[in-house]
């Protein structure tokens, strides 16, 4: 008697068990999207600003009523590293509950995980690396990016140093491929127009000390200091060349576009120069749009310079996952016909490589503590000089 | 390569050599005394800096006058990082005192970590470079091609008064007899009355305070600080105190400039990119290691067989 | 012996594996990180309060003397676990991360916990194997496993580079040398663009006999992820590995090794030859943690310069350090905790470094015998 009337506590407790598991499936089903981008270390102010941005289209879209899916984003931090970039990347596509990804801002990283995606099937979207080998570098269908390569970056840089009347650069690139692609393409670009590059510098990615370095190009009298590499060296080879008395032009790519780099260095951050593909956040068709939005959000800190893409990956993502549904082979083969699709940046239109072409390139300086196009800067205006000529 | 530019390598060497002097002598001391390696020794030289850092941090509202700030950072520093040392001592090393040599070089390596992750995650942002205020002087002079920095040679002039003060008071004060008794012959040194825990806890105090300062001579050179800046230091302080023979302080010294010789010489000299720099020192090292076992100078201490 | 107490003995050490394997087999399945934290704290209770009764102590002594039982037990375990998760790619994958790591902590063991050699650049020589397969396998046709077995020459090889001054000197001087040899091993491959620089090297999958180690393994109706080939052949790796530390522990080289651990100055004035057993343990576990960096890169398809840092060389010493030192099976329970826990508790991740420094600290100043002390040695077999 006492068992029968076990069992038939455990029937009624194990029925009702599965009928509370059933419920949640009469709502909207989650679809996950992975966010990876670098969270913590020198980067982090734009990782966190692209998540930020991946995260507002999320709630944006989420609120949406007509959706199909309740979308959940899963943050995850690359820490800038290539061998972290892989753990993390093998985390999320291995995870059969994760759809698609906004990856990357650091092209070290991009590039080392490209093969991952490809081996478990992962849709991904870049957000922030501008090497071309991301996406040129193979064909695999499952990689696509929002933003730019440097190659038209260094091209315009080129053509606007040598149009402000420099002639000579010393060349100081880290030794990850993002540095040596940059110095590439902007050593090729001064070449054909005729300009002269004194000395160039492969240095670490972490190197702390860069006086050898310095004082030998202060001894070649360079006009300017072209600089292919990210914020946290950026920062110690602007701050050593001002103790060494280097007075020439500092010019950096948008390895160096961020609120970082003015904070790190306060007043030496002035005149700075610096180049990005795409238009400046005022200019951009969602422009407007993403800064209010985002405003009203209050993160705490930045969306930086690539989280409109972060936001438009995001957004590009929903889209076609609420065409094909959760299924990651759809989600691919609805990615390769991706056509003059609108988004906050512009029209997206990805090749047969998976890149978008982005056409305009921004210039920009630092004026009073901030990073300011610089059309609209009092350095166009002729108020204030740049160094070096 | 002209003079100018050999002048600026030569004291770009003599920064890097102070520091490293100041943390091998550290290593030095503790070793002599208790027969320890404090790996740990590092770290406390990056939270010397970190604590610096938090004092100006916390002050620069009220107070804007740069030197009065410059040394409550320096003093907040030292004071710190002696506490920290002296925690170190009495709760990890004295008590294993009898224990393997390689239980406590496994402890006091795991405790530096704990030091460096504890920055790392709790200081805020600590996982980004700091920028260490300039509180020093900007000005420089220029002669001929070799640019002067007035705070370089006021750090170097302080670097240098310090490990000059220090080997005074090792050597003519009663309290530095005492730790030169304990260091060649505990046991002896306690039957002559001097107070063992006392004297050790000092001793780790001084190394600790050589440390801070060394971590806010860093931040005043390189205006930034990092939470990952001790591992190096650590090793190359110890390898600097091994090169001129642990438990002697003047072979701290030598081996402290040596190593930064090793390093400028390394950069400039070798057809090899600078990025080689580290690897060739530490590849000179471990073959001066491996025909000079005890250092240069000779270690001073004898092993109980 | 009585038949009985064989029996005894053999029940208690399959009932340690079955539970041993039903603990991976729960952390590994549980997702969020609730879940996994009421288990841990079930686990833990359990332990403690069976330590407590003394059962543990029993059921360890007991097992113990039964040593085929508890290997061929916790092979079959492995290949169990293995099985359940086959179609998970990343439970695989982190199942083949802890086979590598105990490989690799087995080789660091025989130096350490054996002999007494500090080796403070294990990750190194990790990387060693693992730079040495991706050479290997991009430039050469080798067959794979040839490559492996390079891996692990190579990391032997460069570590005898390392003998001379390390022979010449002791503790703390040895610490330094191979300290430094860490960070300059790390130095060289980031500037040295023709192993990669900072990018990395790649590497396609391993091949056996034909069989791409990076394709599907399909069997019939079974399916099984591509990471479940890197597990049956690190299984067997491990396997290997584990039955010659333990032969070599009872064997006469084991008691040298020992004595020379225990005191130097002793072992030498009792005539054993401490250079040749020093030589040979460090060289011996050179080549197990190359050959563990070699497989361990094939299966990521990665490596960088920045998987070899110090920090990574304490994590595996670390890992020794919590199993006790000189305690095999401690080491693969540490092995297990240690690559597991941070990537189920993502809090855990970020301070994993932490944690595990603390760890240590506490275990070296409060129970310096390890998590599972090391039993004496029996000189007269099996005894009761």
């Amino acid at each position: 008697m006492l068992l029968i009337a076990r069992g038939a506590r455990w029937c009624s407790l194990s029925a009702l068990l599965i009928a509370s598991l059933a419920l949640p499936a009469l709502a909207k089903d989650t679809v996950k999207i992975a966010f990876i981008g670098p969270l913590t270390g020198g980067n982090s102010a734009l990782g966190i600003g692209g998540r930020n941005s991946a995260d507002l289209a999320v709630r944006l879209r989420n609120a949406d009523p007509k959706l199909r899916y309740r979308y959940e984003l899963v943050m995850l931090d690359d820490e800038c590293k290539p061998d972290t970039g892989v753990q993390v990347a093998t985390k999320a596509a291995a995870d059969r509950s994760i759809v698609a990804g906004v990856t990357h801002y650091c092209s070290v990283v991009a590039v080392a995980t490209v093969d991952t995606y490809h081996k478990l099937g992962l849709p991904t979207v870049v957000w922030g690396a501008v090497l071309p080998d991301v996406t040129y570098g193979h064909k695999y269908p499952e990689i696509h990016r929002v933003n730019g390569t440097m190659i038209n970056q260094n091209e315009t840089a080129a053509n606007f140093m040598f149009q402000q009347g420099y002639r000579t650069w010393a060349v100081i690139h880290d030794t990850t491929d993002y540095g040596k692609g940059h110095n590439k393409y902007f050593s090729e670009n001064i070449n054909k127009l005729g300009g002269k590059i004194t000395s160039t510098f492969g240095v670490t990615a972490d190197q702390q000390d860069f006086t050898a370095e310095l004082t030998q190009i202060k001894s070649q009298k360079p006009q300017a200091l072209y600089f292919g590499g990210l914020t946290p060296i950026g920062v110690r080879i602007r701050q050593q060349m001002d103790k060494l008395g280097l007075d020439a032009q500092f010019q950096g790519t948008s390895g160096i576009l961020s609120d970082d780099f003015i904070r790190g260095l306060g007043t030496l951050a002035e005149g700075t120069l610096a180049f990005r593909e795409g238009a400046p956040l005022e200019k951009l068709p969602g422009g407007k749009f993403f800064a209010e939005k985002y405003a009203e959000q209050k993160y705490g800190s930045a969306a930086e310079a690539y989280g409109p893409f972060a936001y438009a990956a995001a957004n590009l993502l929903i889209d076609t996952i609420e065409k094909t549904g959760p299924d990651r082979g759809k989600v691919i083969a609805e990615l390769a016909t991706v056509k003059d699709k609108d988004s906050i940046v512009g029209k997206i239109t990805f090749d047969d490589h998976g890149q978008n072409t982005v056409a305009i390139i921004t210039k920009y300086v630092v004026q009073d503590g901030k990073w300011v196009p610089w059309e609209d800067s009092e350095y166009a205006s002729g108020k204030r000089k740049l160094k070096g000529k | 390569m002209n003079i100018g530019l050999l002048g600026q390598y030569v004291i770009n060497g003599m920064m890097l050599g102070m520091m490293y002097a100041l943390v091998a002598v550290g290593f030095s001391l503790f070793f002599g005394v208790l027969d320890v390696i404090q790996f740990s020794h590092g770290d406390v030289v990056t939270g010397g800096a970190f604590a610096g850092l938090a004092v100006y941090l916390g002050l620069r509202g009220v107070l804007h006058s740069s030197s009065l700030l410059l040394v409550l950072v320096l003093m907040g520093a030292v004071v710190a990082m002696a506490l920290l040392g002296i925690a170190i001592a009495r709760g990890l090393v004295l008590p294993l005192r009898s224990a393997p040599a390689l239980n406590t070089l496994l402890l006091t390596l795991m405790a530096g970590t704990v030091l460096r992750e504890s920055i790392r995650l709790f200081f805020p942002n600590g996982s980004q470079p700091q920028r260490f205020p300039p509180l020093l002087s900007e000005r420089a002079i220029a002669l001929g091609s070799l640019t002067l920095r007035v705070d370089n040679l006021l750090l170097l002039a302080a670097g240098a008064t310090l490990i000059g003060g220090m080997h005074l008071f090792i050597t003519r004060t009663r309290l530095g007899l005492a730790i030169r008794a304990v260091a060649q012959d505990e046991e002896t040194a306690r039957t002559s009355g001097i107070p063992f825990r006392k004297v050790v806890l000092l001793t780790f105090a001084i190394g600790s305070v050589l440390a801070a300062f060394a971590g806010v001579m860093n931040g005043l050179y390189y205006n930034e600080i990092n939470f990952g800046m001790g591992l190096l230091l650590g090793v190359i302080g110890f390898s600097a105190a091994v090169l001129g023979g642990l438990g002697n302080i003047y072979g701290g010294i030598l081996g402290g400039f040596l190593f930064a010789g090793l390093q400028t010489v390394g950069a400039v000299a070798l057809p090899l990119a600078s990025a080689y720099k580290d690897v060739f020192a530490f590849g000179v090292v471990i073959l001066l290691m491996a025909w000079r076992p005890t250092g240069l100078i000779g270690e001073r201490a004898s092993e109980r067989v | 012996m009585e038949p009985n107490r064989g029996f005894s003995n053999r029940l208690a050490a399959l009932a340690l594996v079955a539970i041993a394997t039903a603990g991976a087999a729960a952390l590994l399945w549980v997702e969020s990180d609730r879940a996994i934290l009421i288990l841990l704290l079930g686990i833990a209770i359990v332990a403690f309060g069976a330590g407590r009764i003394g059962i543990l102590a029993s059921l360890m002594q007991k097992a113990l003397q039964q040593r085929r039982t508890i290997g061929t037990g916790a092979f079959l375990g492995i290949l169990l676990v293995g099985f359940v998760f086959r179609e998970d790619h990343f439970s695989l994958f982190l199942i083949g991360r802890v086979l590598l790591i105990t490989l690799a902590c087995l080789g660091l063991h025989l130096e350490f916990g054996a002999a007494g050699v500090v080796n403070f650049a294990s990750a190194a020589f990790f990387g060693v194997g693992g730079y040495t397969a991706a050479v290997l396998s991009a430039r050469t046709g080798i067959p794979h496993l040839l490559v492996l077995v390079s891996g692990g020459c190579a990391s032997a090889l460069i570590g005898s580079l390392l003998l001379l001054p390390l022979l010449r000197t002791r503790g703390h001087y040895a610490a330094l040398i191979t300290i430094a040899f860490g960070l300059l091993f790390r130095t060289f491959v980031e500037v040295n663009d023709s192993l990669g620089g900072p990018q990395g090297l790649k590497l396609n999958g391993f091949k056996f006999l034909g069989l791409q180690f990076n394709d599907e393994l399909a069997a019939g109706p079974i399916h099984a992820s591509f990471y479940e080939n890197y597990v049956l052949l690190a299984s067997v790796l491990v396997a290997i590995a584990f039955v010659l530390v333990q032969r070599l522990e009872s064997s006469w080289l084991g008691l040298a090794l020992d004595a020379i651990r225990l005191d130097e100055v002793a072992a030498a004035s009792f005539g054993f030859e401490v250079a040749r057993w020093k030589i040979l343990a460090f060289t011996l576990g050179n080549f197990l943690i190359g050959v563990a960096g070699a497989l361990s890169a094939f299966m990521v398809g990665f490596l960088a310069p920045n998987n070899f840092t110090f920090p990574e060389s304490l994590t595996l010493v670390s890992i020794v350090l919590l199993g006790g030192i000189g305690n095999a099976w401690g080491l693969a329970v540490a092995a297990f905790l240690v690559v597991l826990l941070p990537e189920k508790l993502q809090i855990l991740q970020e301070y994993r470094y932490l944690l595990y420094a603390g760890l240590v600290i506490l275990i070296l100043r409060f129970r310096p015998a390890g998590l599972i002390p090391r039993p004496m040695r029996r000189y007269l077999g099996h005894s009761a």
